[in-house]
């Protein structure tokens, strides 16, 4: 039964894949989103079944090629990310039955909904893969199918260059995937994903692989660079599963690791808690000074795989330390808000692309008055900004709250003093990712939505249609009552932890507001006045007087002003060798983009001009082959000579 | 019957002058010169094979010698020398990555390495000195005539640097592997026809390589990595 729940969803988004592009209709691309619809209630299902009662089923193993078996497994582990790719679905789906439409030929769009299902169809696939080789086969589809989908609209130059960038970000990945795999491999002898029962130390390369691997792929700082570019380019509904549910795929991948670690180090948490921390740090400060709708979101993305990397960091220095209550409890906040964002964050993702559309712009500068003229998104934007702002009683503050209440209790490690200043350290920059990414989403929410349009083009936006406002409410519903529910849902999943009712504290909070409301409202005496602001001796407002973005994050910038450097370029041309002639030059002052100045640059410069320098050795002059031949021979009646 | 001490004396001087035969296709400028060295070559060869025929008695010994004799030393020196007269070309004075003197150099630096390699490969056979400097010879002269091939510009040198090369494999083969006879006519077959197209492509295109490629390069569409 279970299995015929997972193979449903399987083959409803298999003809998912194959129908937009045997008929190019708008019928088919509806049935294929109508497809994805109906495998997320199957997968609803399947994932709750397993969460709920532990049952885990039974797959058949698939003889891929001789000695490698492929196979379909699912424990409580695999079913949590189940759920949460059912979760994120259905807003996806409705959403895109409308979106897709927008794109620009029929080609186009019916390639678009048959990506879309495949991509969703791989993901759940690596997340149900029983062993490393269905891992790595569908994880390679996941990541091709994505870089399709962010080059959809390829012929612009920015978009061909996210999608290179994310192309050779996706490959590192892959790469140090499969290195952690074979060295798991050459260690166990099996490529299924069993217990890993090893002394410490021997797990070190496997370890250091799949971190790098997962982590590229996740968008942690260092590697986070393809995230900001990929998002702009790729359509809204996919940056909604691509943050939403790819970066939590890796997630996934990285727990199953160290869940299955036996004997996990202390450096590995303290690692993982440190790349965490500097994430959500460096992903909200690069946020603020974002004026780009989508790069803002992708940055805030990174803020949040952050925090589920500090979740798993406490997890391992828990349980590395003996402490099983806190290790759950860690675990449990990192699952959680894995759940969370991926709700709140393609929520997000899909009201901007509701907004980019209906504007024609990313830039939030050009946005306001939003409230007014696109009244339902831009409720469902607010949602989604106090979801991930934190706010009880909505999902953000419930996953955070769990991983705030684990780190209060870290002064259990006393025995190790140093440890406990690290962690007071990690929390305090915690705390601060919190309150930043607070002020990041009201000025997100406040110059999109809030105030007099800024342009003609948002003074003229129109309510989008209906499948786009149904389709970020499914998530935004969800955000409010996993918020509300959050304790009830967290002891049916099985975790039993020491964790406020927010459904009380949301009652409370009502409560408190109406009766603040109401004693305001009968105390006073003057009636409601409708009149224009002072505007300070200006005959009349414009919006050019209102905050700005930029205006609204400068004092948090000159906070941070050591992060955010400037850097002045200018390329001058000339006719002339002798630089005497000018002819032409570009000068621009921008934000020094440090990880791709100094860490991402020099290495691919250094490839670049190696790859020249072998090129060169093919000159076609037939005196240097032969010469390579004779060269070849030489090494070869040396090396000969030194083995025998 | 002659004495096999003398044979062997006679043959390892004959060693000697192949040796100094290598030296001379790799130094000499002059195209008759080189071609008359690789005659003498082809002629030492064939008189070893000769020899080693008096000493061993095995017939194919002097098939290789009689075929040698035929191949190596009339009928392509023949082609080659219509070819020359041709091209009216008589000199080959330049050089690509290492000029003359170096080549010497590193000529004695190969027979060297022959030496340490062969006597370190042939450690668990015990050969006879002979065919040990046999082998250690035909191996030098094979890396020499690879020398001649990418050191020299003209084709017709280069085509003696294969033929020399040729001379040390077949050298190596008569004292150490003792190829199927099938095997040598094949490749004496081989380098008539080798001489054949180095005929066609000398005097129908050019006499340099250098030009002949820059003919080639016009007409393909990708050019190699020298334009980057």
């Amino acid at each position: 039964m279970l299995e015929a729940l997972a193979y449903g969803a399987v083959f409803a988004l298999v003809s998912g894949t194959v129908l937009p592009l045997l008929y190019r209709s708008k019928n088919a691309r509806q049935a294929s989103f109508g497809l994805s619809l109906i495998s997320s209630v199957l997968l609803l299902g399947f994932a709750g079944t397993v969460l709920y009662t532990g049952k885990e089923p039974s797959f058949p193993a698939f003889g891929f090629l001789p000695g490698l078996d492929f196979t379909l497994a699912a424990d409580r582990l695999t079913a949590g990310f189940v759920l949460l790719i059912a979760a994120v679905l259905p807003g996806v789906s409705i959403y895109s039955l409308e979106y897709t439409e927008h794109a620009k030929s029929e080609a186009r769009k019916a390639l678009q909904a048959a990506l879309t299902s495949l991509f969703v169809l791989a993901m759940l696939l690596v997340v149900l893969a029983g062993n490393m080789v269905g891992f790595l086969i569908f994880w390679e589809i996941m990541s091709l199918s994505s870089l399709l989908l962010v080059l959809h609209d390829y012929s612009s130059e920015e978009n061909k260059k996210a999608g290179f960038f994310y192309f050779v970000m996706t490959n590192i990945s892959t790469t140090f995937l499969f290195l952690g795999f074979i060295s798991l491999y050459r260690l166990t002898g099996s490529a299924e994903f069993g217990p890993l029962e090893y002394p410490a130390g021997a797990l070190t390369l496997p370890f250091l692989c799949l971190f790098i691997g997962f982590g590229v792929k996740a968008g942690l700082v260092p590697f986070h660079k393809w995230l900001p570019y990929a998002h702009p380019a790729a359509p809204s509904n996919i940056s909604a599963l691509m943050s939403g549910v790819m970066l939590k795929v890796a997630i996934y991948g990285f727990l199953r690791f160290l869940l299955a670690a036996a004997s996990p180090e202390l450096w590995w948490g303290v690692l993982i808690l440190i790349a965490g921390s500097l994430s959500a740090l460096f992903g909200v400060i690069y946020a603020l000074k974002e004026s780009d709708i989508k790069r803002l979101l992708a940055y805030s993305s990174i803020e949040n795989i952050g925090i589920i990397f500090i979740g798993i960091g406490l997890y391992v220095i828990f349980r590395v330390e003996g402490l099983e209550t806190l290790a759950l409890m860690s675990l449990a906040g990192a699952c959680f808000h894995a759940f969370n964002h991926a709700l709140f964050k393609s929520l997000l993702f899909l009201c901007a692309g509701s907004v980019v559309h209906a504007t024609g712009t990313r830039n939030i500068e050009a946005f306001g008055g939003l409230v007014k003229t696109m009244p339902a998104t831009s409720a469902l934007f607010l949602i989604g900004s106090v979801s991930i702002a934190a706010l009880p009683p909505a999902n953000g503050f419930a996953g955070e709250l769990l991983l705030y209440q684990a780190f209060f209790q870290a002064s259990a490690l006393s025995a190790n003093p140093l440890l406990t200043v690290f962690m007071v350290i990690a929390l305090s920059s915690f705390a601060l990712t919190g309150a930043l990414a607070a002020a990041l989403f009201v000025k997100l929410f406040g110059i999109t939505c809030l105030a007099l349009p800024r342009s003609e083009e948002s003074r003229l936006a129109e309510e989008v249609e209906k499948p786009m406002l149904f389709g970020p409410a499914v998530p935004a519903v969800l955000c409010i009552l996993t918020g509300i529910f959050s304790k009830q849902i967290l002891s049916l999943a099985g975790w039993d932890i020491e964790f406020p009712d927010l459904l009380l504290l949301g009652l409370l909070l009502a409560f408190i507001y109406a009766a603040l409301f109401l004693a305001v409202r009968a105390k006073t005496e003057i009636p409601d006045r409708i009149s224009e602001t002072w505007g300070c001796g200006f005959p009349a407002l414009t919006p050019s007087t209102e905050y700005s973005s930029a205006g609204f994050s400068e004092p948090l910038v000159m906070i941070f002003k050591s992060i955010y450097r400037t850097r002045i370029v200018h390329r001058p041309e000339y006719f002339d060798g002798q630089e005497s002639l000018f002819k032409n030059g570009h000068v621009e002052i921008r934000l020094l983009r440090f990880f791709e100045e100094y860490l991402y640059i020099p290495p691919a410069l250094a490839i670049d001009s190696l790859s020249k320098r072998v090129a060169k050795l093919q000159n076609g002059k037939l005196d240097s082959y032969v010469l390579y031949a004779f060269l070849a021979v030489l090494t070869l009646i040396i090396a000969t000579g030194v083995l025998v | 019957m002659i004495e096999p001490l003398f044979l062997e004396g006679v043959i390892k001087i004959l060693f000697v002058f192949v040796l100094i035969s290598a030296a001379l296709i790799i130094s000499t400028r002059s195209l008759a010169s080189v071609l008359t060295t690789y005659t003498v070559q082809s002629f030492l060869l064939a008189a070893v094979s000769f020899l080693l025929y008096l000493m061993e008695g095995k017939s194919e010994l002097l098939l290789l010698a009689g075929l040698t004799l035929a191949s190596k030393v009339l009928l392509i020196p023949h082609f080659i020398k219509r070819i020359e007269e041709k091209i009216k070309i008589s000199r080959d004075l330049n050089f690509t990555y290492l000029e003359p003197t170096t080549s010497l150099l590193l000529s004695i630096g190969l027979i060297l390495l022959s030496y340490a390699f062969l006597s370190r490969v042939f450690e668990a056979f015990a050969l006879s000195k002979l065919f040990f400097f046999g082998a250690v010879i035909g191996l030098s002269l094979t890396l020499m005539g690879m020398l001649v091939m990418f050191s020299r510009r003209k084709v017709i040198t280069k085509a003696l640097g294969y033929l020399s090369m040729e001379n040390g494999v077949l050298m190596f083969g008569i004292f150490v592997t003792e190829l199927p006879f099938i095997l040598e006519i094949l490749i004496i077959i081989d380098l008539i026809i080798l001489v054949l197209l180095t005929s066609i492509l000398a005097v129908g295109l050019d006499s340099s390589i250098e030009e002949y490629r820059k003919k080639i390069r016009r007409l393909q569409v990708w050019n190699g990595g020298e334009a980057l």
